[in-house]
């Protein structure tokens, strides 16, 4: 009894506090390579890897052209608030990704025997281990990069690596 | 007499044609495409009639293998009805394939798109692993799988693996199990591989998929064809070269030499004794990647070789891409576990292959040799595969669409437009 009443008066908690900071920082930064790694995984779905930026470049002519057009429409003193809700109602059309109508379906909510696509995930392995590849060559590796974490197999692949891509967190 | 358009609408490839046909009549990429020369979308069959497919940006209305954008669906669909199928929507019935677990939101938006848009009279949803079964088991009577009435269907498609286990021609939903990796990510795995070790081919989807269809095989032993893989000149029988197209003389990029990128083939197939391949891969000085250098810069080319067998390697442990998933024995042997005991021994004797990811040579040795160590003594372990795994389910529905009371099963337009996308729904089991 007295044991645990002392423990109330216990100074510790501060203390903890700090080193929980600390440990929260370490944490943040070994977190920014499964951060990486998710990244690539998702890069993996996508549809055009190269051509991104040029895609966002023709959405702003595009834009752009709207604009003009849209411009010159109200100079001619069309009906404003058409366009505004037609450009409001273009929004709202706009594609989502999967995961924002997944995540809008609420599928969580859903009581636990109901099978959804939630539940159909396989989750993880039941062995963790995982092999671990030569980013630059392929062939089984050993050695972990230091400053990001990707394995490299020999001192040449080493080399080629940080000459490449460390830090990118492109492998 | 109306006709019904089977519309097996896949991520990558959209299956269409008329039931009751052999074969679909239209089978056409799921995307619109504009080449870098051109500044028109090319729609479907436009593209795969496309000279010079390089450097193509693509739209896709499927984000990991669900509808999204049912307004680029509409201008496919529209160009596969009105000019390859050449049929007229309002006066036919449409059999329409669905991923499994499709979202509310999503069969919504399709209900739109069919009864809205397009007007068909009639239609019905069916999953792919149903129609799997449905054609398996009308194709072989005899076999196990129709007398069993049940078999675990594993779609490896563009999107994502399914392993689905079939009773009595439905799919056991609380069963099934999803494994995100599928023939889009192994060619995205393949672009960034080669991106990175040869030439940059970032852009160049159909190009990749090309290398992967035609060069991409499953290893049986990897750690033994790892070090095959290292060997130095004529030893190294995975090492081939792929050339890219020039634009002059030839518009499609061709493996350089044939029968040297099937030179792996004559390996024996010590998938039981993995130790003796260790053994003849031991002698050999590992030659580090110089013979890369040896590319021939006059022309646009690059060598290949631990990449072909590490690529399909994904699926069977996706965890090595830093994927916290299982692999594809795993995701078999847990649909099966959660279906009833006495279900077991059946469902691992009538597993079918389906799906273009499939397609890999060796895939279903690979998997049967994975299988074999997670499944108790004394059930068998029987992989069918398909003859053309990607047409599998259309096939299918293209039989169920033949069957005489297969109009009886549809929602009509007047009972859509009545009770709504939800209550029609509820009609599918979905």
């Amino acid at each position: 009894m007295e044991d645990e009443a002392s423990g109330l008066f216990r100074r510790t908690s501060t203390r903890t506090r700090k080193v929980a900071a600390k440990m929260v920082a370490a944490l943040a930064s070994s977190d920014n390579r499964t951060q990486a790694a998710l990244a690539r995984l998702e890069a993996l779905e996508n549809d055009n890897a190269g051509i991104e930026t040029i895609e966002i470049n023709d959405d702003d002519e595009a834009s752009l052209d709207e604009d003009e057009a849209y411009m010159k429409r109200q100079s001619k003193n069309t009906k404003r608030k058409t366009r505004q809700a037609k450009a409001l109602e273009n929004a709202k059309k706009a594609p989502r990704t999967f995961l924002e109508l997944l995540q809008e379906a609420n599928l969580e909510s859903l009581p636990s025997h109901v099978p959804s696509y939630l539940k159909a995930a396989v989750g993880p392995p039941s062995c963790t281990s995982r092999r671990n590849f030569c980013t630059v060559c392929g062939y089984t590796a050993n050695y972990t990069c230091v400053r990001c974490g990707v394995r490299f197999c020999s001192c040449r692949c080493q080399n080629i690596h940080n000459d490449t891509r460390c830090l990118k967190f492109v492998t | 007499m109306s006709n019904v358009v089977v519309l097996d609408n896949g991520g990558g490839l959209c299956k269409a044609g008329i039931g009751g046909d052999r074969d679909p009549s239209a089978v056409v990429p799921n995307c619109l495409g504009r080449p870098s020369s051109s500044k028109k979308w090319l729609v479907a069959d436009q593209l795969q009639a496309c000279e010079d497919l390089t450097s193509v940006s693509l739209r896709r209305p499927f984000d990991r293998g669900y509808l999204i954008n049912p307004d680029l669906e509409k201008e496919i669909w529209d160009r596969i009805f009105r000019s390859l199928l050449r049929v007229d929507p309002t006066a036919s019935s449409l059999l329409l394939v669905e991923p499994l677990f499709n979202l509310p939101s999503i069969q919504r938006s399709t209900d739109e798109l069919v009864f809205e848009d397009f007007g068909f009279r009639s239609l019905y949803v069916a999953d792919s692993p149903s129609l799997v079964h449905l054609y398996e088991a009308s194709h072989r009577p005899d076999g196990l799988i129709s007398r069993a009435q049940c078999s675990l269907v594993v779609d490896c498609g563009f999107s994502f693996t399914h392993a689905a286990p079939v009773l009595q021609n439905f799919t056991i939903n609380y069963a099934v199990k999803r494994l995100d990796l599928g023939g889009k990510a192994l060619t995205n795995y393949l672009k960034e591989l080669v991106s990175y070790r040869s030439i940059n081919v970032m852009d160049e989807t159909f190009l990749i998929d090309d290398v992967k269809e035609k060069l991409c095989f499953v290893s049986l032993n990897v750690p033994r064809d790892l070090q095959i893989a290292r060997r130095p000149g004529k030893d190294n029988l995975f090492r081939c070269t792929y050339v890219l197209p020039d634009g002059v003389e030839h518009m499609k990029g061709y493996v350089k030499d044939l029968d040297e990128a099937q030179r792996y083939l004559t390996l024996p197939d010590e998938a039981w004794f993995p130790s003796q391949g260790m053994k003849d891969g031991c002698a050999e000085v590992p030659e580090k990647p110089e013979d890369r250098k040896r590319i021939d810069l006059t022309k646009n080319e690059f060598n290949l070789t631990n990449e072909r067998f590490l690529v399909p390697e994904m699926i069977f442990r996706p965890a090595d891409l830093g994927m916290n998933q299982a692999g594809l024995a795993e995701c078999i042997v847990r649909a099966v576990n959660s279906c009833h005991p006495h279900l077991h021994p059946v469902l691992y004797e009538s597993i079918i292959l389906t799906g273009g990811s499939t397609l890999f040579p060796r895939f279903a040795q690979r998997l049967e040799k994975e299988l074999r160590p997670l499944v108790p003594d004394d059930y068998h372990v029987q992989i069918t595969t398909q003859e053309d795994p990607i047409l599998g389910v259309w096939r299918g529905g293209s039989l169920l669409a033949s069957s005489p009371d297969f109009e009886a099963m549809c929602v009509t337009k007047s009972e859509y437009e009545e009770l709504g996308s939800a209550r029609c729904r509820r009609r599918f089991f979905h």
